[in-house]
């Protein structure tokens, strides 16, 4: 199914949680709403369940305004943060609720249960309480009950959020299976950006109620449209200065580290404040000092992770970087305390205007 | 900065302190109990089934099974407090619901209205009820005088006038108990059900109604044991055959032994089956009680359309009612030899200069027993809250059946238990000869809503951060006086006031146990109205109101209304 939010605006009282949202989730994809508390994702998640009414816009499933439908009557399954299982009914009753309402025969009901909880790897949990299963056992039942009316819309709050890291990561997994498995439209809410880019198709970061930026993970990850998104997404080291030129798509900034250049992004006008951004793995380290358009530094920390060692590199100006070395088997560890010289091709940096307000 | 290490110190005052064990300090408050409470209990058991001789017996027992008026008392007494249950479920549940789901005008003073009824004893409430609805009551004398009725409707005088007093005087702990139990239903919940194809009643069938189980039968059992209890209000419109009243005229009148006897059968009846419904409750509830952690709670809906005026209507309605005996009370109370006029013709200040100034006995008295009986529990019930919270003593579980127990166990027949139990002299001393047992039976009777304060407070305070004292250096006394008693007080003192209030209240076991110069302000009540001295007992009606909302407003104020945990929470 296709769904689109078209200028959606919600207020509570005078605060907005959401000031014009327009988004466009295509056939089959998964779609994330990714952004900090407060940023108004789960507010659009709630719209699109038909539990929030929006004041202004409208809400499109395949060509038709769902404004005035009903919850239930979207045909949308839901999978909240907290599971949402009804405490007093079986895992078999939960799932099943949907379907008896629908006055299904008893036969088919338990049929498609015993199904849907199959496909989520818990055959034969039917009988047990809610209480009685683990806190990824109970979000796999919301999944299936989720699943078991055969949605055309997938939606899920938060789902992982409760879990621990590693059941996190199985569960995340098993979603995007399930979800591809069924090609059906999922919309997925995650505060979590490493969760929103090994899930997604696409990103919406949402920002005070706006949305930021639209894209593939690659895509926000190489080509962020603002500072938030840089930030927000991936680690990035933030330097601060003023634009000195604009040339060839390249801007200089003049920072309390030293002369720094990277691709412009946005209007820039010499002399006024800027920032760059420059990914850790974007970064080269040398000890010492050395020739050439650098940063000196000094090393406040290494951190040694295995498959890459991350360092710590104070640069004049109270800013600390952090580099990372892959691959370190060839590499001479650097101590806390050495001088460091970090240099970068201006082509993987960006440059943004500095914000009003940041 | 330098810090001294801390550890040698510690040692050294541990190792020099004698180490009591915690059965020690639990002693005195384990023998209180099985003093004043298991004792007597057993003992009204026995005499049930023994004669003036002290040999087994089962002919009173017999006697009360074969008897068909006893039959029908407890026929009737069972579907009394069985219509009262659901009288208060149909007015308090939709309340509940109104206040926590939807806004509407007047909303925040409704819900502090609701509770006020409790203020009002049910003997007091049914007095008031009869100066307006009674045959002579104002309501009735109008209608005669207008309407030319030739006789007076009878409001009050039956059944239907037990079901009345007692449903406007309970139902506000049905809606305290819901109104707690809806506010932590997480709002996924019905979410997850609505997305589902469930919505309205349905809804509220199959989701939420489920999910107040613990709350609706904790209110639904608390209001069953009062009212299957209560035998002043039935006596007040002349109902006698009901297990509490015969259990209570039995006793009191001095003629006939047999009759004494059978009085002793009803109280330890009684005893068992408020015993047996707590049982049950408490086994429907542990079916029914999930640890369910509310993340968002249901958002509050403006009510829309007709229902913007109807709901303050049901809520002025039926407060209107609640608060009409309190309109009876002042007339009755303000008025000057009122009768056969639909109010007082004039008015005075006489009957109060009688219960306040010229016999003040009645408001001294209740006075100087509650608040000895409100020491006693601050000095044993703060340390069995403590106990069942946070110790790992022995007994624990059997503190706690016990505490709930006298909760369940009707005045009168605790009132009975310790005529029977402390009748004779010990070492020349006899109990229910001193004033003390006043005092002692408030106590024991008011004791649990403090236990259970102390309990709940102390939940709320997470175990680490006394964890986080002890191991800075602060010793168990200190930990508890710097960091739980300053994060509990408030919850402990709001238990101290309910078990005030409803000391101030008493009138079962004291009217059983008192004699010439204890009499209390019920006592003098219930003693002037039956006596048709009506302007003096509504004073003490008044009297007994003022005081009793004093206490509440005090509650209010420290706790912020929130009191449903007090009366549910598990059990009853």
């Amino acid at each position: 199914m296709e769904v689109r939010l078209e200028g959606v605006v919600k207020r509570y009282g005078t605060t907005a949680a959401l000031s014009g949202v327009t988004l466009e989730v295509q056939e089959g994809e998964l779609f994330t709403l990714l952004g900090p508390s407060g940023c108004g994702k789960t507010t659009t998640l709630r719209i699109l369940a038909g539990f929030v009414e929006p004041d202004e816009g409208d809400v499109v499933f395949d060509g038709a305004s769902v404004r005035r439908v009903r919850p239930a009557e979207r045909g949308v399954g839901i999978v909240f943060q907290n599971y949402a299982l009804w405490p007093h009914m079986t895992v078999f009753d939960n799932v099943a609720y949907g379907l008896r309402l629908r006055r299904l025969p008893p036969a088919e009901v338990r049929r498609r249960v015993e199904e849907a909880l199959e496909r989520v790897g818990l055959p034969g949990f039917g009988g047990r309480t809610p209480g009685q299963l683990s806190g990824g056992q109970q979000q796999r039942v919301a999944v299936a009950r989720a699943l078991v009316l055969n949605p055309r819309l997938l939606l899920l709050d938060e789902p992982l959020s409760n879990l621990d890291a590693k059941v996190r990561a199985r569960l995340r997994s098993e979603i995007r299976r399930l979800q591809q498995e069924l090609r059906i439209t999922t919309v997925y809410v995650t505060h979590d950006q490493e969760e929103a880019m090994v899930i997604s198709d696409r990103i919406a970061v949402m920002r005070d109620g706006r949305v930021a930026q639209v894209g593939t993970p690659v895509e926000l990850y190489e080509r962020p449209a603002d500072l938030f998104v840089a930030d927000f997404v991936g680690t990035n080291n933030l330097l601060a200065g003023t634009v000195q030129a604009v040339r060839d798509g390249l801007a200089e900034l003049k920072t309390p580290a030293g002369l720094v250049a990277g691709r412009a992004v946005g209007r820039l006008e010499p002399g006024r404040p800027a920032v760059l951004a420059v990914r850790p793995e974007s970064l080269r380290l040398r000890g010492g000092a050395s020739a050439g358009p650098t940063l000196a530094g000094r090393v406040v920390l290494a951190q040694y992770l295995g498959s890459l060692i991350r360092y710590e590199v104070e640069v004049p100006g109270q800013t600390v970087l952090l580099v990372d070395v892959y691959d370190p088997k060839g590499h001479r560890g650097l101590r806390p305390g050495e001088p460091a010289t970090l240099a970068f091709e201006p082509e993987s940096a960006l440059v943004f205007p500095r914000e009003p307000d940041a | 900065m330098r810090v001294e290490a801390v550890g040698p110190r510690t040692e050294a005052r541990t190792a020099r302190r004698v180490r009591v064990p915690g059965w020690v300090w639990a002693l005195p408050v384990y023998g209180f109990l099985a003093l004043f409470v298991v004792y007597p209990l057993v003992r009204l058991l026995l005499e049930a089934v023994t004669d003036d001789t002290g040999r087994f017996t089962l002919q009173y027992v017999a006697g009360f099974a074969t008897d068909p008026f006893y039959r029908r008392a407890l026929a009737n007494s069972l579907w009394v407090s069985g219509g009262t249950v659901l009288g208060c479920l149909a007015l308090g549940l939709p309340a509940a619901f109104l206040l926590v789901r939807y806004d509407f005008p007047g909303r925040n003073l409704w819900s502090y209205l609701t509770v006020l009824p409790i203020v009002v004893p049910p003997l007091v409430g049914i007095m008031g009820l009869v100066f307006v609805l009674g045959r002579a009551g104002t309501v009735n004398v109008l209608l005669m005088d207008f309407l030319g009725l030739a006789r007076p409707v009878n409001f009050l005088y039956g059944w239907h006038g037990v079901l009345l007093a007692m449903v406007l005087h309970y139902f506000p702990l049905v809606t305290l108990n819901v109104v707690d139990a809806l506010a932590k239903v997480d709002a996924s919940l019905e979410e997850a059900a609505e997305a589902a194809g469930a919505r309205g009643l349905r809804r509220v069938w199959d989701i939420t109604l489920p999910l107040l189980t613990p709350g609706l039968v904790s209110g639904a059992t608390l209001v069953f044991i009062l009212s299957f209890a209560d035998f002043a209000t039935p006596l007040v419109v002349g109902i006698q055959d009901l297990l509490a009243a015969q259990a209570y005229l039995n006793i009191v009148q001095f003629v006939d032994r047999r009759l004494f006897r059978m009085g002793l059968v009803v109280g330890a009846l009684m005893s068992l089956m408020a015993v047996g419904f707590l049982l049950v409750a408490r086994r429907v509830v542990a079916l029914r009680e999930y640890a369910v952690v509310s993340y968002r709670a249901v958002e509050r809906r403006p009510l829309a359309g007709p229902w913007r005026v109807v709901a303050p209507l049901l809520f002025a309605g039926v407060l209107g009612l609640a608060f009409l005996p309190h309109v009876g009370l002042l007339l009755a109370a303000f008025g000057k030899a009122w009768s056969l006029t639909p109010f007082p013709t004039r008015f005075t200040l006489e009957n109060f200069d009688q219960v306040l100034h010229l016999t003040p006995t009645y408001v001294v008295n209740t006075l100087r027993w509650s608040a000895v009986a409100v020491l006693l529990i601050l000095a044993l019930g703060v340390p069995m809250g403590w106990i069942l919270a946070r110790s790992t003593l022995p007994g624990r579980g059997l503190l706690d059946s016990v505490v709930t127990l006298v909760l369940a166990l009707p005045g009168t027949a605790i009132g009975i238990a310790y005529l029977r139990a402390f009748h004779l002299p010990v070492a020349g001393f006899t109990l229910t000869r001193s004033w003390l047992v006043m005092p002692l039976v408030l106590a024991v009777r008011r004791m649990p809503y403090t236990v259970r304060a102390t309990f709940a407070s102390l939940l709320t305070v997470h175990r680490a951060m006394e964890e986080a004292a002890a191991s800075v250096g602060a010793s168990a006394l200190r930990t508890f006086v710097d960091v739980s008693l300053p994060l509990i007080w408030r919850g402990v003192v709001a238990g101290l006031l309910f078990s005030l209030l409803f000391a101030l209240q008493e009138a079962a076991a004291t009217i059983l146990l008192v004699l010439p110069g204890w009499e209390t302000v019920t006592v003098g009540i219930f003693t002037f109205y039956t006596s048709g001295t009506f302007g003096q007992a509504a004073a003490l009606g008044v009297v007994l109101v003022v005081l009793c909302s004093a206490v509440l407003y005090a509650v209010y104020r420290l706790t912020g209304a929130r009191l449903g945990g007090l009366f549910g929470g598990g059990g009853a």
